[in-house]
């Protein structure tokens, strides 16, 4: 077994936080929650741009771009949380968990497009505007994924 | 220096910070949120390739890495980094993680970061963070194969089966108590208790 050297480095950060002037906690936060907003179109265009792209991918029965596929989805999953479409995020992550247990194999091809069905739903300006409807499409996006999970034979088949 | 005090001041005009991100949004939404912070100086890498030829050339004064770029290739960067032997390898590093599974967790753990940081990320949590990094007081260890902050925080003593590395592992069981415990009463005489803040 190799011998454990331990050791302190000079952390520079540590030392510039310090310096004088800068500003407040509470100024930073409130103007790093303003680039967030001010960045909120371009997010909910890029999202959009995912959402179509797994939805094309996913047309094949045969699917076989799972990674590509678990790559968008976690980056809406991060992205929709950013500017707090919180369902949008949840389901994004979801997939994430499918597609990741999914294997080699693959996730079931329906069950992606329920996901991404789910997602288009909740871009939808009523679902926007309505936190009841984002509860409901959610609720129902479990239903079918249950379901899903208990029929996975018949899929295969 | 915490974040709940919103009056608290911080400094971080004279920080650089480097940002290593896959997704061009992120890279753009975290830079923005650094200088939001009051970072001027943010060098952004959406590759692994460009991020290693900076690393060899100059330094920074954190890094901040999402490990699934190109793969999971941003853990093996952090490791390479801890290896590296330059200026730049006890650079404090923040992995910010997506999806991720509890070995993925080990990964970034073993990798020799500082701290991992869930995505979505939230201004507060990531300054905080920052904040953490900058007065993280666990000692850097170098056993050959590990390079980076200690990983025994909990303080639980060596591995079992292992006599342990540090002068004061204790060497051979502990006997029993030759005393009777004492009461929360005893204990809070002898030792002020402190309201802990983050």
């Amino acid at each position: 077994m190799n011998k454990a050297r331990f050791f302190f480095p000079d952390v520079r950060l540590k030392r510039l936080l310090r310096e004088p002037g800068g500003i407040t906690v509470g100024e930073a936060l409130v103007r790093a929650d303003d680039a967030i907003d001010g960045m909120r179109d371009a997010f909910l265009q890029s999202i959009d741009q995912k959402i179509a792209e797994i939805g094309a991918l996913g047309q094949d029965d045969a699917f076989s771009a799972t990674g590509r596929c678990y790559t968008l989805s976690n980056e809406i999953y991060a992205e929709a949380g950013m500017i707090k479409l919180i369902e949008l995020s949840d389901v994004a992550h979801n997939l994430c968990d499918l597609l990741s247990a999914g294997g080699k194999q693959g996730a079931s091809a329906k069950a992606i497009r329920v996901h991404v069905d789910a997602m288009r739903a909740l871009r939808s300006p009523a679902a926007s505007a309505s936190g009841e409807l984002r509860r409901a499409v959610l609720s129902e996006l479990h239903r079918l994924t249950a379901h899903l999970a208990t029929h996975a034979h018949d899929d295969v088949a | 220096m915490a974040t709940n005090d919103p009056d608290a001041h911080i400094n971080l005009s004279k920080a650089r910070i480097m940002l290593v991100d896959g997704s061009q949004h992120s890279l753009e939404v975290t830079a923005q949120i650094l200088k939001g912070f009051g970072v001027l100086t943010v060098h952004r890498f959406d590759n692994i390739l460009e991020t290693q030829k900076f690393l060899k050339q100059r330094t920074a004064d954190l890094l901040v890495i999402d490990p699934s770029i190109e793969g999971g290739a941003g853990y093996d960067c952090v490791s390479e980094l801890r290896h590296s032997g330059g200026p730049a390898a006890t650079m404090p590093v923040l992995l910010v993680c997506g999806h991720v599974h509890k070995a993925d967790v080990m990964r970034a753990r073993d990798s020799g970061a500082n701290f991992v940081v869930a995505k979505p990320l939230a201004p507060a949590v990531l300054l905080q963070r920052l904040l953490w990094v900058a007065r993280d007081k666990r000692p850097f260890v170098d056993c050959g194969d590990y390079i980076g902050p200690d990983r025994r925080f909990k303080f639980e003593g060596p591995p079992a089966g292992s006599e342990g590395r540090r002068a004061e592992d204790l060497k051979s069981p502990l006997g029993n108590a030759v005393e009777p415990n004492l009461s929360q009463d005893e204990v809070d005489a002898m030792i002020k208790p402190q309201r802990v803040m983050i």
